[in-house]
């Protein structure tokens, strides 16, 4: 038996994982003990995240789509095919006609081939991945008020804090083991204040739980920012030395008065009031949020406040105090870092820049493309307007994360050509004209950022799967078909590239990285051993700014025919989309239906009781599901995890976006929730049957 | 001895399927060797691919020279069962679990309290029972099922009464002809003539009626020892080794499935259902 | 009794280099991030000694945590049952203790030839510890630090040599293979020895008195209200389970690949939900707390109840991996020390 380190394939926490091989096989999976940020400990999801690799349903070759069905080809087959129809399209329709999908599952020289890829080989910005869906606001709010969008400080930080204000993040069940540095600081005598309207695991330790209504958190941090100014709380000497434009903040923020705050989000003016005494007045105080803020056609405004109360109240350049976006997928910092974004080269350095340009076309050798790219939620609108003729997908599934699911569905058809690289036929996989088999983490070695910016090395374990590739390979076989040559003798190759070209990342290389378990960026040469907390002496930007933001209400509003507010969200058992945890027996028995969380008190009105099934409908479309009454979930809001395909609940979601960074709104949409009329029970739906994709199968 | 290994089954065939009910189906097995049962014990049953499910026996081994099992279709290896057809290969473990106790029936009146599916395991009891070389006391039968369509055994009623018990039947609720009884079998243990006293009685259904007759029984002034049921339980290896049977210091597959009342209340072997109200 | 040698701190990579050539070497081995795990040897030198408790047990050498049982292809069953020869080289005296005890439960009238057969061809030669974890609490358990009985080779690290112990009869027949490597301890031998086995008593920082814990259980002095509020900080991750050397619940799967059914089974743990859940939704342990409790029941009550002994050896493992601190260290140390019910 081998055990093999890597990075756990779940979720943002990074944790650190020993693979247990026999053969090509992996037999198990055990913790890292000298790991900051697990320490011996794992969730459910990395205990077994060994499960899925050697799952029968992994694609074992390249299959091209025929009127027969999916049909296994040659690697040759399908990549010349892909590679004659891009360029055909690019040259028929212009290379922005071309959009490129990366993945936040795939490692960072992945990803920064991807974006090469899209900008030198097919010579469009249109490259970007599921971060639009989860935390583009972050990038977009961060990088205005601070100059650059990461979590500040690092997990093992929290162990030390005082204060932890957590706002829309259901931390334990959805970054578990950041959750347990929380625990373990509350136990220590820190004070917990948690703002979510749902009653989660987090928040049963919460010495204050500030239950707002959905979508209203800019009225609640500017109220709690209201009571710190009028009670002289703010830290004038940071201000005064550190941020600019305070006059406007001031100006904005007295309108929302703890009355004022308690009318809008339903929260008491006396918790406002508390709770704002307690962030302001205690040292290291920590601010964490994630999609509860990020996922709303506000996201960027309830960044921003987020950011202003942290400047507010000095809370920042400091350990253990900070500003802390927990991103959610294990690489999605470090696709954004590598540049999967229509605006920016790896270490977000802007597309709109000439010397960024000049920069990169040098290196690559090549012209690169100036205006800035579409963003995922744009390209599919623009999928229907003709104006995207082809996508190329890298590992991700948007048939089933993207808002107003019946609509996407319909645009994908009319796709002229769809190529997408998985480990499983998903339900986008499903509609592709060709799939390119990709090895799976475990099959393949490279480089992952964890949500604290720390740059960690997994190594390979196994062979891949039948014939799989990994993606890296795949990009640098299709580039050389399409006659730009890209070879690499193996993953630290493409690192040098990237330390090369990203200041951030300058001094990170595969051989400093086995030790200590990786660095956090910035690190910007060889001799500097990585950063912990950001901001120090000085903002990214110079002086902080404060961008005031007015609240405004969310896209869609209850009314009469929709009288609910629907929320989605993930739980603790599975993930995303559910490609790999639903093809994990523990994690799939736990959890293998869909279900709506209920109030009881909505449940009498409506007459439903637990375990009945219920339809779900908003404007957009309706799903029917077994309903769960519990407290978690205030009165007026109903909750709907997104993994199941046979129930998403993004067809009810809406694609209303952020105006500024497109992130469509999942967290709020108005919806009517009805009985089943002479249903006693929900029946599991039937398996995936994978088996009908496969007509000719060797 | 041959080492065996305790977790490979065993190859035999389907010789005739008899639809029951809607979803319940009776499967006549031809067994490759002889191998003794007892009423009460159950058998691992593999679908290949799918899994492995617990299936009491429902034939007795005096009276049948292979093993009739009774499957309800309820979930994904059940289904694969439901669908299977006359002449395929059907893989079995067992037979395990300690079966029904005989001995303690000696001579008194016997009463049988069967509910749905729970009649599959007490059919081999009837023939046990009813058995004129042996020396029984009278057998008693109550008989409930959901609807009149989901009564099993209903061709063979006659059967039973002919072997010389007294048989009643009944429904929760009537749809379609019946012209029997109404009523759960809980409003039926009083027409039971027996002396409950000195009575034995076997009870086997749904966990909910498990729950309220051994209760009636008991307040009927039967003493708790000889109020015997069968538990269910989610089994993965039925020869006491996965845990998932684990309950109250007992494993249902080994030590039972078949236990007292008297045992399940001291061993505390149902509490883990009463939070399922 | 068992036979005693001296051995040479020099002459262990010889010895374990012998050894090697007939048996899988498995010990305790550093890797790139600092990590010390259960591992192939490969090179003798590197065995680190000095580690604290390693994740996971050495259960997985015999019961892995994925492991194919039978396949089934064109009507035919074969089962997988496989045994190398191995030597563990460097496990404790609990780990030893807890594979005594594991090896009743798999053994037995019922044979699980899956565990056993791994179990008959390997070695076990355990290192007492002479400076136990802060985790540990083997001591009150009396499965360590230092083991009387049970093991087949013991060493006791001496400084400059070993005191060596070969207990069961298969460990006595190898000693012989190995006799001109040994020698015969002196009487200064024997109280190095003993010195190292008192002194390693005063190290413990924990002592657990699960005995108090099952009387404070028994006697129905812990109310619910306990339980609830050690499950509300469980994160359902069932580490304590996979981590603990005495837990060996297993689910079955069945997985196809082209034209073979491949049946496995996998770790499973009683802290979900889904463990005990029965056709039609029907959860006998969907409460959380229920699940807790089972738990700590089966090791604490059930377990002297049944076989005599607690279903904990002290190995400290469930406290280094459960992320809500609730620990059988934790909560043992509660429930002994009388639980405050309000
Ligand atoms: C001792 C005993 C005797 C039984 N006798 C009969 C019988 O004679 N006739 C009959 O129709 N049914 C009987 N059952 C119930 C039958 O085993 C379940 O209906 C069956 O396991 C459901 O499996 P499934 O795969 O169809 O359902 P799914 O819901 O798909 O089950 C998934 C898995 O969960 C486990 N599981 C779920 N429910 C049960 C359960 N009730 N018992 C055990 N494991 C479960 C199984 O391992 C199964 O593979 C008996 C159960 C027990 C414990
Ligand atoms: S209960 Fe904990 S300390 Fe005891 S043997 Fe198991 S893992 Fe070790
Ligand atoms: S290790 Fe701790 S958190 Fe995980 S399941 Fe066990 S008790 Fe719960
Ligand atoms: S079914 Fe496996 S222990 Fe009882």
């Amino acid at each position: 038996m081998d055990k093999i380190y890597t990075i756990c394939p779940y979720c943002g926490c990074g944790c650190g994982l020993y693979l247990h091989t026999t053969g090509n096989r992996v037999t198990g999976v055990s913790p890292s003990r000298s790991h900051p940020v697990n320490r011996g400990t794992l969730c459910v999801k990395g205990w077994n995240s060994h499960e899925f690799i050697n799952h029968p349903d992994r694609i074992a070759w390249p299959v091209r789509k025929t009127d027969r069905g999916l049909v296994r080809t040659s690697w040759e087959d399908a990549l010349d095919i892909t590679a004659s129809k891009l360029s055909s399209i690019a040259g028929e329709y212009g290379p922005d006609s071309i959009g490129v999908l990366s993945s936040a599952k795939c490692s960072n020289e992945e990803n920064y081939l991807m974006m090469k890829f899209a900008r030198a080989v097919i010579g469009t910005n249109n490259v970007d991945h599921c971060a639009r869906l989860c935390h583009s606001s972050t990038v977009g709010g961060l990088s205005g008020a601070f100059g650059s969008g990461a979590m500040t400080n690092s997990i093992t930080e929290i162990d030390e804090a005082r204060t932890l204000f957590v706002i829309g993040s259901n931390t334990t069940e959805q970054h578990p083991m950041i959750g347990m540095h929380m625990l373990k600081a509350v136990d220590r005598g820190a004070t917990l204040i948690v703002a979510d309207p749902r009653r989660t695991q987090i928040a049963e330790f919460a010495q204050i739980h500030l239950r707002h209504r959905s979508g209203t958190d800019v009225a609640l941090l500017n109220s709690i920012m209201n009571v710190i100014i009028l009670e002289g709380l703010v830290d004038i000497d940071f201000v005064k030395r550190r941020t600019e434009n305070f006059g406007g903040l001031m100006n904005v923020v007295n309108y929302y008065t703890p009355p004022v705050g308690a009318r809008i989000t339903g929260v008491p003016a006396e918790a406002i009031k508390k709770a704002a005494r307690i962030f302001a007045t205690q040292q290291r105080s920590m601010l964490f949020y994630s999609m509860g803020i990020t996922q709303h056609i506000t996201g960027v405004d309830n960044v921003r406040s987020c950011a202003n109360l942290i400047m507010l109240t000095g809370h920042i350049g400091q350990p253990y105090s900070g500003l802390n976006p927990l991103r959610g997928q294990n690489n999605v910092q470090g696709a954004c870092d590598m540049g999967a974004l229509p605006e920016f080269y790896s270490g977000y350095q802007k597309v709109s820049d000439p010397a960024s340009r000049r920069k990169f076309r040098r290196a690559w050798g090549t012209k690169v493309p100036d205006k800035p790219g579409m963003a995922l939620t744009d390209m599919i609108d623009a999928i229907g307007k003709g104006r995207i003729r082809a996508l190329y997908i890298m590992g991700e599934n948007p048939l089933m994360s993207d808002p107003d699911l019946t609509q996407v569905r319909e645009a994908f058809r009319s796709l002229d050509f769809l190529v997408v690289q998985d480990i499983f036929i998903s339900d986008t996989a499903g509609m592709a004209d060709i799939v390119l088999p990709a090895a799976s983490f475990a099959e393949k070695d490279g480089t992952y950022t964890n949500t604290e910016r720390r740059v960690q090395k997994a190594d390979r374990a196994l062979r891949p799967y039948g014939e799989a590739l990994p993606d890296w390979q795949i990009i640098c076989r299709l580039a050389n078909r399409m006659g730009y040559p890209m070879s690499y003798n193996g993953t630290y190759e493409i690192m040098e590239e990237i330390a090369l070209l990203t200041p951030s990342y300058g001094g990170i290389l595969h051989h400093r990285l086995d030790e200590n378990s990786g660095l956090q960026w910035p690190c910007p040469d060889m001799n500097h051993t990585g950063t912990p907390y950001l901001h120090r002496k000085k903002f990214a930007r110079g002086l902080g700014d404060f961008i005031p933001v007015e609240f405004l209400p969310p896209a869609e509003q209850v009314d009469d025919d929709y009288p609910m507010l629907l929320t989605t969200g993930r739980m603790y058992f599975h993930y995303h989309t559910g490609t790999m945890c639903r093809r994990t027996s523990t994690l799939e028995r736990e959890e293998p239906e869909c279900f709506v969380e209920i109030n009881p008190s909505d449940g009498k009105r409506l007459c439903i009781r637990s375990g009945q099934p219920v339809n779900i409908t908003s404007r957009r479309g309706g799903l029917e599901v077994k309903a769960m009454i519990t407290e978690k979930t205030p009165e007026g809001t109903v909750f709907v995890p997104f993994h199941f395909r046979e129930a998403a609940a993004n067809i009810l979601t809406n694609p209303a976006c952020d105006p500024e960074v497109r992130i469509p709104e999942f967290k709020v949409c108005a919806v009517k929730v009805e009985p089943v009329a002479g249903k006693k029970t929900t029946r599991k739906p039937e398996e995936v049957d994978i088996s009908k994709f496969w007509i000719e199968r060797e | 001895m041959k080492r065996v290994n305790i977790y490979t089954p065993f190859r035999a065939e389907i010789k005739e399927i008899e639809k029951k009910t809607a979803d319940v189906n009776l499967y006549r097995i031809a067994l490759p060797k002889r191998i003794k049962y007892s009423p009460g014990q159950f058998f691992m049953v593999s679908v290949w691919g799918a899994g492995e499910v617990p299936i009491s026996i429902t034939s007795h081994s005096a009276f049948s020279d292979g093993l009739e099992l009774c499957v309800r279709k309820a979930g994904f290896v059940t289904s694969l069962i439901y669908n299977a057809e006359e002449g395929t290969d059907i893989w079995l473990r067992g037979p395990y679990g300690n079966g029904f106790p005989l001995d303690i029936a000696g001579n008194s009146d016997i009463v049988l309290i069967a509910g749905g599916i729970g009649m599959a395991p007490l059919r081999p009891l009837i023939y046990e029972f009813t058995n004129r070389n042996k020396k029984y006391g009278n057998v008693k039968l109550v008989y409930g099922s959901k609807y009149p369509d989901d009564v099993i055994f209903r061709d063979e009623i006659e059967v039973y009464k002919q072997m010389g018990a007294k048989v009643i039947v009944s429904v929760d609720r009537k749809n379609g002809e019946w012209d029997g009884n109404v009523g759960f079998v809980t409003d039926f243990l009083g027409s039971i003539k027996a002396d409950m006293v000195s009575a034995v009685a076997y009870v086997c259904g749904p966990e909910i009626m498990i729950k309220n007759v051994t209760r009636d029984l008991s307040l009927m002034g039967m003493p708790h020892e000889k109020i015997i049921t069968t538990l269910e339980a989610h089994m993965k290896c039925g020869v006491g080794k996965c845990g998932h049977c684990y309950a109250g210091c007992k494993y249902i597959c080994t030590d039972g499935p078949v236990f007292s009342y008297k045992e399940i209340r001291e061993y505390q072997l149902m509490q883990a259902w009463e939070d399922n109200k | 009794m068992s036979d005693t040698f001296i051995l040479d701190r020099n002459h262990l990579p010889y010895w374990l280099r012998q050894l090697r050539k007939e048996r899988k070497l498995i010990g305790p081995m550093r890797k790139k991030s600092g990590d010390i795990v259960y591992e192939e040897v490969s090179n003798i030198h590197e065995i680190e000694l000095n580690c604290p408790a390693i994740l996971p047990p050495v259960k997985e050498f015999f019961f892995p945590a994925t492991e194919a049982m039978l396949r089934f292809k064109k009507g035919n069953v074969n089962d997988n049952i496989m045994g190398t020869p191995a030597v563990i080289f460097g496990l404790r005296s609990c780990d030893v203790s807890a594979l005594n005890l594991v090896d009743r439960f798999f053994g037995g009238d019922i044979k699980d030839r899956y565990y056993t057969k791994k179990r008959e061809n390997t070695l076990l030669v355990s290192v007492g510890c002479n400076m136990p974890d802060p985790t540990c609490f083997c001591m009150s358990m009396g499965t360590g630090p230092f083991l009387h009985k049970g093991y087949d080779i013991q060493l006791t690290d001496l400084g400059d040599r070993y005191f060596v112990e070969a207990r069961s009869g298969r460990a006595k027949n190898i000693m012989n293979k190995f006799r001109h490597l040994f020698g015969k301890p002196s009487k200064a031998d024997y109280e190095d020895q003993y010195e190292a086995v008192h002194l390693s008593q005063t190290y413990f920082e924990k002592r657990i008195n699960l005995e108090g814990a099952r009387n404070a259980i028994v006697s129905g002095a812990v109310h619910d209200d306990f339980w609830r509020s050690v499950t509300a900080r469980c994160f359902e991750c069932g580490g304590c389970v996979y981590e603990c050397p005495l837990c060996t619940c297993f689910n079955v799967i069945d997985r196809k690949y082209d034209g073979t059914v491949e049946r496995a089974r996998v770790w499973d743990t009683c802290m979900f939900k889904g463990f005990t859940r029965m056709t039609g939704g029907v959860l006998p342990n969907r409460d959380r707390i229920r699940r807790t409790k089972r738990w700590y029941y089966h090791k604490i009550v059930y377990g002297p109840e049944q076989i005599g002994t607690f279903g904990c050896v002290g190995c400290g493992r469930c406290t280094i991996t459960c992320p809500g601190v609730i620990d059988m260290a934790t909560v043992g140390m509660k429930l002994s020390k009388g639980v405050d019910n309000s």
